[in-house]
């Protein structure tokens, strides 16, 4: 590929992630704690922004794909529902509460200076390269338990056209936000500065993941280079063993770049294809919009100061959402700023898993991490 | 601390994990809300998690004390007072 194709791919994922790392820091969008203050704390006050994102992402996935800006419909590495994908979302619900963070949330408060966090994508590396290993016996029991094979969104399961469907929850979601802007319920004080509120965040996000589909093809996703990275480590090792892994040999993303028709072909093996000029540069356009966030704010600051339990919950949190962010597959980011708008039935499946996979998460950490 | 009148009592969690800060910061609350209902004492905060510089006002706030948050070079220190 010539450097002029490259750059149509690697520029708009590093001003993506840029854009979201720096949004997500200054309204802490940290979808983990989404999740966690529901069952920790009873709140349901950033769980609705983030059924907002949801709702503005289906709305704007929708009229992209009807204005025909969107060609590529349902997204690529989307496949037929089974039931690893509850699984996968129960365990990965676990281990993001327990990491204080979910695979992007790590990435934004590491970029922030955060050591913990570090810790938590460096678990989240060892967790993909476990999952290597156990591939073979994980894939079989995916391809036994897949059903409505050939189907990929709920409409396509019903085998209806998804707008009526689609507008219902539009519609649905429009009411449902209306009366909670006027009760009040969508914002809260600030007292951190520079603070974005978290509904207007919500609403820039579902924005860059429609300019993502548009100019990708697909929405935000970054955890295959996650486990790229475990196989680059794991070569310097021992590239024998690398290469035995099915694993690393597999390349599920075969399409082509709606704008540019470049080949976009790539998987989680040690090679420098496609997921890695695409998810490389959104992870680092995260952790350095997050940085410069911060740096504007004059908040940066490398903390290590920290309980060793809370080092001990980060490591395990991290390594466990690895794992299963490959057993689901993918992460709640895809799912569910990608997945769910689209009605995607593994997103819907992975949400199922992720719920109760969070309360789990949440009594481990109140119990045991935070005393 | 000056006098028993303005005791102030420290906590630094800066760098701690999400919802460690707030969890803390209420369970010292809770542990000393006697004292601070009665003025005998005040809570000091020192954060850089910007989540619970919202949460830890808010939570505060339903509990019927008040709260100032200053922004201290890279972090925040939030004092827990009677009204």
């Amino acid at each position: 590929m010539d450097t002029l194709k490259a750059a149509f791919i690697l520029v708009p994922c590093l001003l993506l992630g840029l854009a979201t790392g720096f949004v997500m820091h200054r309204s802490d969008f940290c979808i983990a704690g989404m999740f966690r203050d529901l069952f920790l704390f009873g709140s349901v006050f950033k769980l609705r922004t983030l059924m907002l994102l949801v709702a503005c992402s289906m709305l704007l996935f929708e009229l992209a794909h009807m204005l025909g800006f969107i060609s590529i419909y349902p997204f690529p590495l989307f496949g037929s529902p089974s039931f690893a994908n509850i699984i996968g979302g129960f365990i990965f619900g676990v281990g993001m509460v327990l990491a204080g963070g979910c695979v992007v949330g790590s990435l934004y408060k590491m970029g922030a200076g955060s050591i913990l966090s570090a810790v938590a994508c460096a678990g989240l590396i060892a967790g993909s390269a476990l999952y290597a290993e156990i591939h073979p016996m994980w894939g079989a029991l995916i391809t036994k338990t897949t059903f409505f094979k050939g189907k990929i969104t709920i409409p396509q399961i019903l085998g209806m056209d998804p707008l009526p469907l689609m507008l219902l929850f539009i519609f649905g979601s429009a009411l449902y936000f209306q009366r909670s802007f006027r009760h009040g319920l969508m914002t809260r004080p600030t007292y951190a500065e520079g603070s974005i509120q978290p509904w207007k965040a919500a609403v820039l996000l579902s924005f860059i993941g429609l300019i993502s589909c548009i100019l990708i093809g697909m929405p935000l996703g970054i955890t295959t280079a996650y486990a790229k990275m475990a196989a680059y480590f794991e070569s310097i090792f021992s590239s024998k063993h690398v290469s035995e892994l099915a694993f690393f040999q597999l390349n599920p993303l075969k399409y082509q770049q709606p704008l540019t028709g470049i080949p976009l072909i790539g998987g989680p093996g040690p090679r420098l294809d496609a997921v890695a000029m695409i998810q490389f540069p959104l992870i680092a356009g995260i952790v350095f919009g997050s940085a410069l966030s911060s740096i504007l704010l004059k908040e940066f600051r490398v903390h290590a100061k920290a309980p060793l339990r809370q080092y001990l919950s980060v490591a395990v949190g991290g390594i466990i959402m690895g794992l299963a962010s490959r057993m689901t597959p993918a992460c709640n980011i895809w799912h569910l700023m990608g997945g769910l708008p689209i009605l995607a039935a593994q997103s819907v499946l992975f949400l199922v898993g992720l719920l109760p996979g969070a309360w789990l998460g949440s009594v481990l950490l109140s119990r045991i991490v935070i005393k | 601390m000056s006098g028993n009148e303005d005791k102030i009592v420290e906590h630094d969690l800066c760098g701690q994990i999400c919802p460690s800060t707030l969890l803390v910061a209420l369970r010292e609350i809770n542990r000393n809300i006697s004292q601070l209902t009665g003025g005998e004492v005040k809570l000091l905060f020192k954060t850089d998690n910007r989540d619970s510089i919202n949460t830890i006002p808010e939570a505060v706030g339903n509990m019927g004390l008040k709260v100032n948050v200053q922004k201290q070079e890279s972090y925040y220190e939030i004092l827990v007072l009677k009204i």
